[in-house]
């Protein structure tokens, strides 16, 4: 009797490979596996310092790609955040130039970003356009008015305590930047994984048409991401202006493929209703423990990026090898029979 | 017996024709608001900056059609470019159709690169070339060593490239370039309307399981999209070569999503099955024209050209997706009534 | 008679251990309408995978002509002669008529020819008899017309044996008829035709010859003047056909739960008017494309109607969408499950508990995720959903367990009105009963329950009262007790105008 008809005996190898495909799983192995050799590489890799510096490189992005993980999730896509994160800046920069206080410049910049994702909302959901074309345009649409504020100055003459807020610890060692980010990332998880918000928006983004016939206010939901998508892109993009301390009307060009990566990579499936925010999570560590690793070790930073582009295509390859495998054993299996 | 309407073209006869038409009252728009703006130099200036991104959104247009879109285009541009720039430095009496084809043939070993993994490893494009955007640009990184191509180091065949005159229609130069340009899109417009494999791109991305049930191919489909995708690519990247002479790394960025939005704008749908290559091109050359245009705007500073650019772009797809859907419908109901008035005749008569 | 053109003997085919054909042995002559008939799971769809190519037998031959044939793909198949056409016509959208029927051909040369392309697809159609533009595109085409452009697909490829499999379940009366017409004319010219069917006047109106299948076994091939169709349902079901279909007593009482007047939604359906009282069933009768659907979506709030009036409980009711109706008890039980039913990568318990997830939230939205486990559990017993765990991806279930999964969803609304849209359609015999028994459980305790079915038998066995639609307007309402089949079918097809009344 064959090994595939009982569906029993599995040998070492066989197992191996079963935790493996378990997607979260193997991420964590990744994300060990980097772990040890940094720490291994370098002796100030697991200090306290470096820890946080590493999130604090990239921390306007993991924010961003927590709301991200939902869109995605919701079988929706948001290529428009990093241009409003450039807005953001770019208009922060522009209300402090033109003496509008602090306090009163970060609420206005946060309901800009409100109004940008409603914008992208109303395309989506009103109008009924898909929304990778929608926040496309946008990507380009944002970005513009990000130039026309700045035009090509830069704003570098902020008060020292904002700067200080972008970079110095806040409470312990944490800045203002990560402990937002835990604060998110724990708000998100109980939204998407403990509420009813969140069953909602795996719902939808694995049939739409059959959450409409069961009385989800679609569009509402739909609607509510992207404002808070443009919103919390908003936020992001005043973090980096205190973190760095300048804006100019490229800030974060780009960022929204990194962004789309990490969510990827932490095995969201890009047609919707699949994936969890702790994949994400894991995702996200395991490029910026990479980056930091690779820097650690005078990689360049293009280099560090094209890794994680290969890293990006094995997340889907390796599971479809499983099923290729499977399918390959099967046939071998019938022709046996 | 029937009056011809205009409404009885077909969409995409119609889309052209409003591309076309919309084209004609940006020009005359600007022509108004602008002093010298119908000058040579202007449209010299659109038609060689129109050229590397027709290109490349036929290109784009082709994966497009066949529900899978290359977001590693600006990266092939940029390594193609760089790498042909760096031969014919060391080699400066190289023959130009050997630089030519090098290019295109580099493009077309990235495009393939993505068509292998997209067609046969089943990954979803947009995941395979957002890889490939940040890999293909490593590459070029790696092998520039975060060097520059220098416009001084070129040999002059490239460098007079642009300013070729192929022949000129009153003062009007048509630059070999941008000649080369539309031929390749007439080329590849005939190639998918007039080749039998050509119509499978379309079918493809119509109905994917259909496509299989009538017996087609559809991964080698897919995998010569991608691989055409990078060689228009490649010949894109070589012209960024002559036009610009000098190559950094970062050559060719965010040519992805300006090739996407040049096809969207082209009436190409963004989910496969329908669109026209010339369409493609003549998004690219509006998307074009109202970028140097608006540039050019005396009373408006030039930084608003980005932003009215993106929200144009979101005006043309909405209106076109209001407009198309009216169209469905009223064409809906007119072949209802006359339906109802034929089988009324019908039981007259047959009382 | 003549050399069979096509010919099965002794042919199995195993699926790990099950076997959907055993020993199944079959002739088709060349210029014959042979139907094949059976229940689900009889292994008509595994008969024409395998004569099309797209399983091999595990063993049995196929001779054609006389000459052993094995195809490995649809495309040897077609080159062949053996063509099939599907219930759901697969057409290209984007490309028109003339191209759908050729853009499969082989070897005609790399170039379109554009003329002589759209001058064969003209022929062909004109062949079948039919009026088509050959450059209309297929996005437009009805049902109806996209098997139109199957079967010229077919016919330009040479066909000898053409399969249609439940061609006629989505179209028309009238449109079954121009289907009924072409098949005859390609039976003239000499085609042999396989034609499936669950509905059995279809099969009387136009075989020559009849064939049972059941569990994967030929029970008989006989000729069509030979049969009765209480001989060929007990040959089916390999049991006394009555006994599926008995009555139960109605449990109707007097309190109206919903009335419905003048409902008109423009171009679709107008002039609805019907009310439903607490435990009744009421059923829709009529023919695909009567608009009973959009009745229900409506009511539903899916696809609000422009004007008329829907009263729930004698209050007059706004509704614009499903969660209003949902508001006010009404739930709505879809036909296609894949589509408009299930999230089928999700659990069996998240989808249990979508239409009503507002009951397990706290106030600022946690889920309750112990007693939605005990929700689901409760359904798996009541409903008998068999699954090992309510945490089983819905997709993993079978047919049946799905559509009680979906099923599951409304109950726990509570709904006092309850609309099922075809809830028996592609499920067998064994869960049909369950269904029915669910829906007469659900009348007794006072829900009033609305059916769509388009299976007579069905409708005569579960109705207290039958609405008949026809092309969007209302014929008639009859009793459930004193309706007969013929006087429903004469209404639905327009061959009587006189209403009937209640």
């Amino acid at each position: 009797m064959n090994i595939a008809e009982t569906g029993v005996a599995k040998s070492p190898l066989q197992k191996a490979v079963g935790h493996l495909t378990d997607w979260e799983g193997f991420l964590l192995a990744v994300l060990l596996v980097t772990i040890i050799a940094n720490a291994s590489m370098s002796d100030v890799f697991l200090t306290v310092n470096n820890q946080i510096n590493l999130f604090q490189l990239s921390i306007e992005k993991i924010i961003v790609a927590l709301i991200m993980t939902l869109i995605i999730i919701n079988a929706e896509i948001d290529l428009s955040v990093a241009s409003m994160m450039g807005l953001a800046a770019c208009a922060f920069g522009w209300l402090f130039h033109h003496d509008v206080p602090i306090g009163l410049a970060v609420p206005i910049v946060i309901l800009i970003g409100a109004l940008g994702g409603s914008f992208n909302a109303f395309f989506i959901t009103v109008m009924g356009l898909p929304s990778l074309v929608v926040t496309l345009a946008m990507l380009i649409g944002f970005r513009g008015l990000a130039r026309v504020l700045v035009e090509d100055r830069g704003i570098t003459d902020f008060p020292e305590w904002f700067d200080a807020l972008g970079q110095q610890p806040l409470i312990g060692p944490f800045p203002l930047a990560l402990l937002i980010f835990f604060a998110l990332l724990v708000f998100f998880i109980v939204v998407l994984h403990f509420t009813g918000f969140g069953r909602y928006v795996y719902m939808i983004g694995n049939n739409k048409e059959m959450a409409v016939y069961s009385g989800v206010a679609v569009n509402r939901i739909k609607a509510t991401l992207f404002i808070a998508s443009g919103t919390i892109s908003a936020l992001a993009g005043i973090l980096f202006a205190a973190r760095v301390g300048a804006v100019r009307g490229d800030v974060a060009l780009g960022f929204e493929l990194d962004i789309i990566t990490m969510v990827l990579l932490g095995g969201i499936s890009i047609f919707g209703g699949r994936g969890t925010l702790f994949g994400a999570v894991f995702a996200m560590l395991i490029v910026l423990n990479l980056r930091n690793g690779m820097a650690l070790a005078n990689i360049t930073h293009h280099l560090q990026t094209g890794v994680i582009g290969v890293l990006l295509i094995l997340s889907v390859l390796l599971p479809n090898m499983r099923g290729m495998i499977r399918q390959f054993r099967e046939s071998r299996a019938s022709a046996k029979s | 017996m029937n009056r011809w309407s205009i409404a009885d073209l077909s969409p995409q006869a119609l889309r052209l024709l409003a591309l076309l038409a919309v084209m004609v009252l940006v020009i005359l728009f600007f022509g108004t608001q602008i002093d010298r703006y119908y000058s040579t130099r202007m449209f010299n200036r659109v038609s060689t900056s129109v050229a590397i991104m027709a290109l490349i959104a036929t290109g784009q247009a082709l994966v497009v059609l066949t529900r899978n879109i290359d977001l590693s285009v600006g990266s092939i541009v940029g390594f193609t470019a760089y790498a042909v720039g760096g031969v014919v430095t060391r080699f400066p009496d190289l023959n130009p159709a050997f630089a030519i084809g090098a290019a295109v043939l580099t493009g077309a070993a990235f495009g393939a690169f993505n068509g292998f993994f997209v067609a046969y490893a089943r990954i979803p494009a947009i995941i395979v070339t957002l890889g490939t955007l940040a890999l293909f640009r490593t590459f070029l990184v790696e092998y520039s060593g975060a060097k520059s191509i220098i416009t001084a180091d070129l040999p002059e065949w490239i460098l007079s490239l642009p300013r070729t005159n192929l022949f000129s229609i009153g003062n009007l130069d048509i630059r070999l370039t941008f000649a080369v340009a539309v031929i390749v899109v007439v080329v590849v417009h005939l190639a998918v309307t007039r080749l039998r494999i050509g119509r499978k791109f379309y079918a493809v991305g119509s109905n994917p399981e259909a496509a299989v049930v009538a017996g087609i191919d559809s991964r080698r489909i897919v995998f010569l999209a991608f691989i055409a995708c990078g060689a228009l690519s490649g010949l894109a990247g070589f012209m960024f070569l002559s036009r610009f002479g000098n190559i950094t790394v970062v050559a060719g960025l965010g040519f992805e999503l300006k090739s996407v939005a040049a096809v969207v704008v082209g009436g190409v749908n963004i989910f496969g099955g329908s669109g026209t290559v010339i369409g493609a091109m003549l998004g690219a050359i509006l998307v074009g024209l109202l970028d140097a245009s608006l540039v050019r705007l005396q009373y408006m500073s030039e930084f608003w050209r980005e932003a009215i650019l993106g929200f144009l772009i979101l005006a043309a797809v909405a209106i076109d997706s209001v407009f198309m859907r009216r169209l469905f419908a009223w064409r809906y109901a007119r072949r209802e009534k006359l339906q109802a008035r034929l089988s009324a005749e019908g039981k007259a008569k047959g009382e | 008679m003549a050399q069979p053109i096509l010919e099965l003997r002794g042919m199995s085919k195993n699926f790990g251990m099950t076997e959907a054909l055993k020993d199944f042995s079959l002739e088709i002559h060349p210029g014959e309408i042979h139907a094949v008939v059976g229940e689900n799971g009889a292994g008509k769809s595994t008969m024409i995978k395998i004569m099309t190519g797209v399983y091999q037998p595990s063993s049995g031959e196929m001779i054609m002509h006389g000459e052993r044939v094995d195809f490995h793909g649809t495309a040897e198949a077609q080159t062949r002669g053996v063509a099939a056409i599907y219930q759901e016509p697969m057409v290209f959208p984007d490309l028109d008529v003339a191209e759908n029927i050729f853009l499969s051909h082989q070897g005609l040369g790399m170039f379109m020819n554009w003329r002589r392309t759209y001058e064969d697809a003209r022929k062909l159609i004109a062949r079948l008899g039919v009026a088509l533009d050959e450059d209309r595109s297929a996005n437009g085409l009805t049902l109806a017309e996209q098997q139109t452009v199957e079967i010229a697909r077919a016919l330009s490829l040479n066909v000898k044996v053409l399969i249609m499999d439940e061609p006629t379940s989505s179209l028309s009366a009238h449109e079954v008829e121009k289907l009924m017409a072409i098949a005859r004319t390609l039976r003239a010219e000499g085609v042999a035709i396989i034609f499936i069917s669950h509905r059995l006047e279809e099969v009387f109106e136009v075989a020559d010859r009849v064939t049972v299948l059941r569990d994967g076994r030929l029970i008989s091939t006989r000729l069509i003047g030979d049969v009765t169709a209480d001989g060929l349902i007990s040959e089916m079901v390999g049991r006394d056909a009555s006994e599926f279909f008995a009555r139960s007593g109605t449990q109707r009482r007097d309190e109206v739960a919903l009335d419905v007047r003048d409902l008109t939604l423009d171009g679709v359906f107008s002039s609805i008017s019907f009310d439903v009282k607490e435990g009744e069933v009421l059923c829709f009768a009529g023919l695909v494309g009567a608009r009973r659907t959009d009745v229900a979506l409506s009511i539903f709030g899916v696809a609000p109607a422009d004007s008329g009036g829907i009263f729930v409980g004698s209050r007059k009711a706004s509704i614009r969408s499903a969660n209003d109706a949902m508001k006010l008890g009404i739930a709505y039980v879809s036909e296609d499950r894949r589509k408009l039913g299930l999230a089928m990568t999700m659990p069996v318990v998240a989808n249990a508990t979508l239409a009503t997830l507002r009951k397990y939230m706290s106030k600022i939205g946690i889920l309750n995720r112990s007693s939605e486990i005990e929700t689901a559990l409760k359904y798996r017993k009541r409903l008998n959903i068999r699954t090992p765990d309510v945490d089983r991806e819905v997709g993993d279930l079978s047919g049946g367990n799905q559509q009680k999964v979906m099923l599951a969803k409304w109950l726990d609304a509570d709904p006092r009105i309850l609309i099922f849209d075809e809830p028996t359609r592609g499920i067998d015999v064994g869960a049909k009963a369950e269904v029915h028994s669910i829906i007469h459980d659900l009348a007794k305790s006072g829900v009033a329950i609305i059916v769509i079915s388009s299976d007579l038998p069905e409708v005569l066995a579960l109705a207290d009262r039958i609405v008949v639609m026809r092309e969007g307007r209302q014929m008639g309402i009859f009793d459930g007790e004193t309706a007969t089949q013929e006087a429903i079918i004469r209404l639905a097809t327009g061959q009587s105008a006189n209403e009937a009344s209640a």
